[in-house]
């Protein structure tokens, strides 16, 4: 045990002692507060004015009413009428191209009496990508058309503005009977990290193993320690030690994030993205299923590691494994749109995928008990029997040198004495 | 005579093709430096590799310290210097040696100031907190061999410990092993300079093939095994065709290495070396010196494992190659 701890303690020091820890510690509630930071400086930016040519061709006098009411909904359009001729006039087109185009004008709105027949309009210009600005231009024209329409038919104006009401609809996540102040993409955002840091961390701290493995074989330090050390003992201790360093790391990340979590209510950043809450019980959730998934990953690349003698023909070896972590992580968007589908449940309990499924989907919707049991006990067991096969592997290989054994001589490595 | 501190029995490792190691047996007594010799692929490293359980044998056993247990379970009393050294390059000369003294179940502490003691005594005390890759190749060597000996391990085995090292080092080394004997420890060492293992050793079993081809001290060795040799140095430049008559005498001279101004004899078994000399001087030969000269292990190996060392280079070298 004592010697187990003396390998657990170096893979620890000297991975914390190296730069690439510390830029790696620091850089992700960098990158967090920059995110935050971004969204706070695009809230506080004017939203920039625009010059809109409305192309009359109606006959009825709703070009003009239009082109006021347009501009007095959207103080910052500002809105000309050009009137024309019901047939298309090539040449006003033309001209007003070359406006926009001198950007004297960001765009026009072509509209004729079927626009109040059947709703068609259209608009050209250089800001039709801006899904604000088209946004509102779609709203303020679907409601002129529809009060107009009823006020065609008869119907008071004023009657029209009263029924006339803005519809928000507010999304919040239930968990377990009880609001989470949570909202749809908020919930989204949480399953997006937590996929993304799960599938990176593991990845990471497993690659991690697999190059200290190999270090120890490809410097040949592995026949002194394989001496005096049990290599279950060894592999044990780097798992553990490279484990240990992934918990400081994701700890110094998730504190940032809980903690990043608190800014929205103190500097109310207004409007579009927040960061999202992130309640215990998902980091509880979130921590347990790291670790787990990393001892999982951990052996399965030390077994990579010790079955290769060099550090290319490892990377070549552990492309399978890395596909096999793929998997749960681009299934994430499936996981987060319908969290109770027999895709979302599969990947609760395939101890290969759960590792990120589960956390994704428990951010996204509470999992039953049954379910959440399952996966865990799956998973366990399925971690102490990799972790068997992947120590019967280590033993063997890493005393080997040569070509990387094929499947037959595995199996015969893992049934070896 | 007390029990043997490593007791090998009949150990045997086949590999695809080949027998790298074949119903081998050693006896190493306690206090002595035993010396196991043979040319390159003889299954030097094969036997010590077995002998510390890192690979199994596939029949025969091993006993260590006269008790049950294999090299692991012993592993605090036993210090081991691999043919294939390698440290970790991007650590500290000191946490390197502090770390592997851990794994042999020192206490940090005491793994600190023995590691520091011992970078003093070897010359390397200004090196302690550079990386071991900023190191030379030879000073990397004695960081092993300190890692090897830190412990203080009554039973160290080195696989050719002097490869590779420059001969201040290497004397370094010879001196740290015979200061190491001197203390009553067992160092059992491998090599194919029998120079080395002339000096140091006070057993030996020489193996070609896998097989043991002989064994004991090394004076008994030399008198069972090299014969009888005298050195004659002639006054007047060959000492003419009278000297010649009487090495010619195969019942006096077995085989006349004839330099011309110097000869080597190895005497006829039963042959007796005063009888030569009288009948030398008897011919008018005159001479500068006769000396009566043990052989050296050089060439007892050489006449022992020539021709399997010649068959053995002509395969090739798997002996490295560890399979289960």
């Amino acid at each position: 045990m004592r010697k187990t701890f003396a390998v657990i303690r170096r893979e620890f020091v000297e991975r914390v002692r190296t730069r690439w820890f510390w830029v790696g510690t620091i850089l992700g509630p960098l990158l967090m507060v920059g995110l935050i930071g971004v969204q706070i400086l695009l809230a506080g930016r004017k939203v920039g004015e625009r010059h809109i040519a409305v192309v009359d061709a109606t006959t009825t006098g709703f070009g003009r009413a239009l082109t006021s009411q347009l501009g007095a909904a959207v103080t910052r359009f500002h809105v000309v009428r050009v009137p024309t001729t019901p047939v298309p006039d090539s040449l006003l087109a033309d001209s007003l191209l070359g406006e926009v185009e001198a950007k004297r004008l960001d765009g026009f709105l072509l509209v004729g009496d079927s626009t109040l027949e059947f709703g068609t309009a259209e608009y050209r210009g250089s800001n039709v990508s801006s899904v604000a600005d088209m946004e509102q231009l779609e709203g303020t024209l679907r409601r002129l058309v529809f009060a107009a329409r009823l006020e065609r038919r008869g119907i008071d104006t004023l009657l029209v503005q009263q029924a006339e009401i803005r519809i928000q609809l507010a999304t919040h996540k239930v968990s377990g009977r009880k609001l989470t102040g949570e909202s749809g993409v908020q919930s989204f955002m949480t399953g997006f990290g937590m996929a993304i840091l799960l599938f990176v961390a593991i990845l990471l701290y497993g690659v991690n193993v697999m190059s200290s493995v190999l270090e120890e074989k490809t410097t040949k330090i592995v026949e002194v320690l394989i001496s005096s050390l049990q290599p279950f003992e060894l592999m044990l201790g780097k798992v553990v030690g490279v484990g240990a360093v992934g918990i400081v790391q994701l700890t110094v990340w998730l504190v940032s994030a809980k903690l990043l979590s608190g800014v929205r209510t103190s500097a109310g950043v207004p409007g579009g993205f927040q960061f999202p809450q992130i309640p215990t019980t998902t980091l509880v959730i979130f921590v347990l299923y790291f670790l787990l998934g990393y001892f999982l990953y951990a052996a399965i690349y030390a077994a990579v590691g010790a079955m290769s003698s060099t550090e290319a023909e490892a990377r070549q070896a552990q492309v399978p494994v890395q596909l096999l972590l793929m998997i749960p992580y681009v299934s994430f968007f499936g996981i987060l749109n319908d969290p109770n589908s027999s895709l979302a449940v599969w990947m609760t309990l395939i101890p290969f995928w759960s590792p990120i499924a589960t956390p994704v989907r428990w951010g996204a919707s509470p999992i039953p008990v049954v379910e959440l049991v399952a996966s865990l006990v799956i998973l366990l067991v399925t971690v102490i029997v990799v972790t068997w096969l992947a120590s019967r592997i280590y033993r063997v290989g890493i005393l080997m040198t040569g070509k990387r054994p094929n499947i037959k001589e595995l199996i015969r490595w893992v049934r070896a004495g | 005579m007390s029990q043997p501190i490593i007791a090998v029995d009949r150990i045997t490792k086949r590999y695809a093709g080949h027998t790298a190691v074949d119903a081998l047996s050693l006896s190493v007594p306690p206090g002595v430096i035993y010396g196991l010799l043979g040319p390159n692929g003889a299954g030097k490293t094969t036997t010590i590799r077995m002998i510390m359980n890192i690979i199994v044998p596939d029949s025969g056993s091993v006993r260590l310290f006269d008790t049950t247990g294999t090299g692991r379970d012993h592993s605090a009393r036993i210090g081991f210097l691999p043919e294939e050294r390698g440290l970790y390059p991007k650590m500290r000369v000191l946490d390197v040696l502090i770390f592997l003294a851990e794994t042999k179940g020192v206490e940090r502490r005491a793994a600190r100031a023995k590691a520091t003691e011992w970078l003093e005594r070897l010359g390397l005390a200004d090196w302690r907190l550079r990386k071991v890759s900023e190191l030379s190749k030879g000073m990397q060597q004695k960081v092993q061999f300190i890692s090897t000996m830190l412990h203080e391990p009554d039973l160290v085995l080195l696989d050719e410990p002097f490869s590779g090292l420059d001969p201040v080092n290497s004397q370094v080394l010879r001196d740290t092993v015979v200061d190491w004997r001197r203390r009553g420890k067992t160092i059992l060492l491998s090599t194919h300079i029998m120079e080395h293992a002339e000096k140091l050793c006070d057993h030996v079993t020489i193996i070609a093939r896998g097989k043991k081809l002989v064994d004991g001290p090394l004076s008994t060795v030399k008198q069972q095994h090299g014969g009888k040799h005298v050195t004659v140095v002639f006054d007047d430049g060959g000492g003419g065709s009278a000297a010649a008559g009487v090495l010619a005498d195969r019942k006096l001279v077995a085989k006349t290495d004839d330099y011309g101004q110097y000869a080597e004899l190895e005497l006829a078994a039963g042959a007796d070396h005063q009888e030569i000399l009288r009948r030398l001087v008897g011919a008018g030969v005159r001479l500068n010196k006769f000396e009566l000269v043990e052989p050296t292990l050089n060439k007892i190996f050489i006449d022992l494992v020539g021709p399997e060392a010649a068959h053995a280079a002509a395969v090739p070298q798997v002996e490295g190659v560890a399979r289960a």
